[in-house]
C-alpha cells in the first residue's frame, strides 16, 4: 500500500481517459476527455500512459488532501493551483507531500481542466475505457469523501519540501482565445445545402448555454437549410459533425454524440479544433474557418510529434530521478517515423 | 464490383455508402466491409459503424490517411461475394403496451396516416423486423419500419428525455430505446422489459441480423413483465 488521496471538495469532476474507441460499433458514444491534447499532456507529465485514467474538471474546482507523497499535473483550462495556499505551476509535474491540501480554484479562462496522478487511479472499465457515459450511467464522478489509492510509490529524490519547482518542461498550451477559431472540413453531405453551405464561414456564432459533451449549439449566425428532400436512413455521424437541425442554431457534435442520426452532415470540425471547442464557454464566440483534410492531418501529426518529444524528455528526466517512467513507452511505441501509409 | 460512394467524413473518417437499388444487398455489403476491418486487428482503422446502407470508418490519422484507408475499403468491397450467405439469426419477442401514456404519439401517427390507432398497432406488431444495426444513443435495435403507406415525420421538437423501453418509429425506420435519452421519434408504446445490461459484455441481447417481433399487452399486464430482461431465443 502506497497510501491514498481524498477528495475534500468537488464540483463537476469525472474520471475519464481518451475514450471508448470501440464503442460506436455497439451504438455507444466514444466519450472520453473532450480536450484530448491537454489530457495526454497531463498524463505524460506524470509519466503515465497517455490513455490512463485521469480527472476531468468542468467549469469548477477541486480540493484534495494527500495521505502520502504524490506527483500530480494540471493542464487544460487556466486554473489557479495551490498547495497549502501557496501557488504552484500548472502544465508541470508538481510533487505533493503527505498531509498537503491541493486546491484547484476558479477557472479564469477555458472550461475543462485535467488532473493526473503519477500511477493513475483505479476506475471501472467498459469496452476498454473508463470514460463516463451519462446515457447508460457508467463511470465515476468525484464526490467529497471519495478516496483513491496511490498505485505507484515515489522515490525520495522527489522531495516536495525543497520548495522549488524541480521541473521545467516545455509544454505548448491551448490558446484559449476570446473568439475561438474552429477549423472545419467539408462534410460528406455538403452538396445537400447548395451554395448556402459556405455562409457558416465568416460570421461568428455564440455558444448556447445548453451545450455539453454531447454537442454544442451555436446561435447568432446563419443556419443553412437543406435544399434536397427525401428520407435519410439513419447513419453513423463522426465526432465534430456540423448539422443544421430545425430551429435557429447550428449543432456541432462532440465526443458524447449519439452514434447515428438522420441529419445531413454539412461539415466536420477537425480533431485539433475539437480540443479548442472543449475549452469554449457558453456565451463565448466561435468563428469557423474552412480547411481541408490534408492540412488537418498535418496539424494533428505536428501536435503528435510535440507530444512524443515531451514524453521523451519527461522519460529521461524521471528515469534519472529514479521515478518509474515505464508507462511512457505506450506513447513512444507509436512513433511517426514508422507512419503506415496503408 | 458493387456500386458504392466513398466520401471523406472529417480528418479521420470515411463514409462508405452502398448505392445499388437493392436495400438488402446494400445492407449486406456495408456489414461485410465492417467485418472485413474487424477481422484485421492492429489496423489503423479503430472503429467501424455499419448501419442500413452506409458505414462510418474511423481511423488513426497519425498512422493512416484517407487515400490509404480508401484503398482498403475498395479491396473489401471487391471481395463482397454477394448476398445470400446463411447467417446465424436469433429471435426476440417484445411485449408492448401501446398508446396512452406509454405511447403518447400513437394518436398523431394514426391521424397522419389516416388510419385507426388499432391499424397502427396491427401494422407495427404485424411483421418481423431484421435488426439492421445498433444505433445511438445506446445500442438501439434499428430496423426497417412497419408497412405504413408513407414515411413518418420526426417530432418538430425532440423530447429532452425519453424513458427506456419506448418503442418508436420515424421515416421508414423503427427502434426501441434501451436507456433514457433525448429523442425526436414519435412514440407508439413502451415495453416493460429491461434491454440494457451494462454488467454484461454484450450490453444488449441482440446484434445486427437478429429478428424482432412485437406483441400487444394490456397496461395491467405491465407489472407481470416489469424488470424481466429481454432475451434472444435461438
Amino acid at each position: 500500500m502506497t497510501g491514498f488521496w481524498r477528495v475534500e471538495k468537488a464540483g463537476i469532476a469525472v474520471v475519464t481517459d481518451l475514450g471508448r474507441t470501440a464503442g460506436p460499433t455497439f451504438g455507444l458514444a466514444a466519450n472520453g476527455a473532450l480536450d484530448q491534447y491537454s489530457a495526454q499532456v497531463a498524463n505524460i507529465l506524470v509519466a503515465n500512459d497517455p490513455n490512463a485514467p485521469l480527472v476531468e474538471l468542468t467549469a469548477t474546482g477541486l480540493t484534495l488532501r494527500a495521505y502520502a507523497e504524490m506527483l500530480i499535473a494540471v493542464t487544460g483550462a487556466e486554473v489557479a493551483c495551490t498547495i497549502n495556499g501557496v501557488p504552484r505551476p500548472t502544465w508541470q509535474p508538481v510533487p505533493v507531500a503527505r498531509g498537503d491540501v491541493v486546491e484547484l480554484g476558479a477557472m479564469t479562462r477555458g472550461l475543462r481542466a485535467y488532473l493526473s496522478v503519477h500511477g493513475s487511479l483505479d476506475a471501472p472499465y467498459l469496452l476498454g475505457s473508463c470514460a463516463l457515459d451519462t446515457v447508460i450511467g457508467f463511470g465515476l464522478r468525484l464526490r467529497a469523501g471519495d478516496e483513491f489509492a496511490l498505485r505507484r510509490a515515489l522515490p525520495s529524490a522527489v522531495n516536495p519540501h525543497l520548495g522549488v519547482s524541480l521541473f521545467d518542461f516545455p509544454t505548448a498550451r491551448p490558446a484559449l482565445a476570446e473568439v475561438a477559431t474552429i477549423d472545419v472540413t467539408d462534410g460528406p453531405d455538403i452538396a445537400e445545402f447548395g451554395p448556402a453551405a459556405t455562409t457558416v464561414f465568416g460570421t461568428p456564432y455564440t455558444v448556447s448555454p445548453v451545450s455539453n459533451h454531447i454537442g454544442l449549439r451555436l446561435g447568432g449566425g446563419p443556419v443553412p437549410r437543406r435544399v434536397s428532400s427525401g428520407e435519410i436512413l439513419s447513419r453513423a455521424v463522426p465526432i465534430g459533425a456540423v448539422e443544421a437541425p430545425p430551429g435557429d442554431e447550428l449543432l456541432v457534435l462532440h465526443r458524447g454524440r449519439g452514434v447515428t442520426a438522420g441529419y445531413p452532415v454539412l461539415g466536420v470540425v477537425t480533431s485539433t479544433s475539437l480540443d479548442t471547442l472543449a475549452q469554449v464557454r457558453p456565451g463565448q464566440q466561435v468563428r469557423f474557418r474552412h480547411t481541408d483534410v490534408r492540412t488537418a492531418i498535418d496539424r494533428k501529426r505536428g501536435e503528435h510529434r510535440r507530444i512524443l518529444a515531451l514524453a521523451d524528455r519527461v522519460g529521461n528526466a524521471f528515469t534519472s530521478l529514479g521515478i518509474d517512467a515505464s508507462q511512457l513507452a505506450h506513447a513512444l511505441d507509436h512513433p511517426l517515423s514508422t507512419t503506415v501509409r496503408n | 464490383m458493387m456500386p458504392v460512394a466513398i466520401a471523406d467524413c472529417g480528418d479521420s473518417s470515411l463514409r462508405l455508402t452502398a448505392t445499388s437499388g437493392d436495400p438488402e444487398q446494400n445492407w449486406e455489403l456495408v456489414h461485410h466491409v465492417a467485418r472485413w476491418f474487424t477481422a484485421k486487428p492492429g489496423s489503423a482503422v479503430h472503429c467501424v459503424v455499419p448501419t442500413y446502407d452506409s458505414l462510418l470508418i474511423e481511423f488513426d490519422m497519425v498512422r493512416a490517411d484517407h487515400d490509404g484507408v480508401r484503398g482498403q475499403v475498395r479491396l473489401a468491397v471487391s471481395e463482397f461475394a454477394g448476398r445470400g450467405a446463411p447467417r446465424e439469426s436469433r429471435r426476440l419477442s417484445v411485449p408492448v403496451v401501446y398508446g396512452g401514456a406509454f405511447g403518447p404519439d400513437l394518436p398523431a401517427v394514426a391521424a397522419f396516416l389516416g388510419i385507426t390507432e388499432q391499424d397502427v398497432i396491427d401494422l407495427h406488431a404485424g411483421r418481423t423486423y431484421t435488426i439492421r444495426c445498433l444505433g445511438g444513443p445506446v445500442g438501439s435495435p434499428m430496423t426497417d419500419g412497419p408497412a405504413f403507406a408513407t414515411p413518418i415525420p420526426r417530432l418538430d421538437s425532440p423530447r429532452p428525455a425519453v424513458a427506456a423501453g419506448h418503442v418508436s418509429v420515424a421515416g421508414r425506420q423503427a427502434t426501441i430505446a434501451p436507456a433514457q435519452a433525448p429523442g425526436g421519434w414519435p412514440l407508439l408504446g413502451r415495453t416493460p422489459l429491461r434491454i440494457l445490461d451494462i454488467e454484461s459484455d454484450e450490453l444488449v441481447p441482440y446484434r445486427p441480423g437478429d429478428r424482432i417481433t412485437y406483441f400487444a399487452i394490456d397496461a395491467d399486464e405491465w407489472d407481470s413483465y416489469a424488470g424481466q430482461r429481454l432475451r434472444a431465443l435461438p
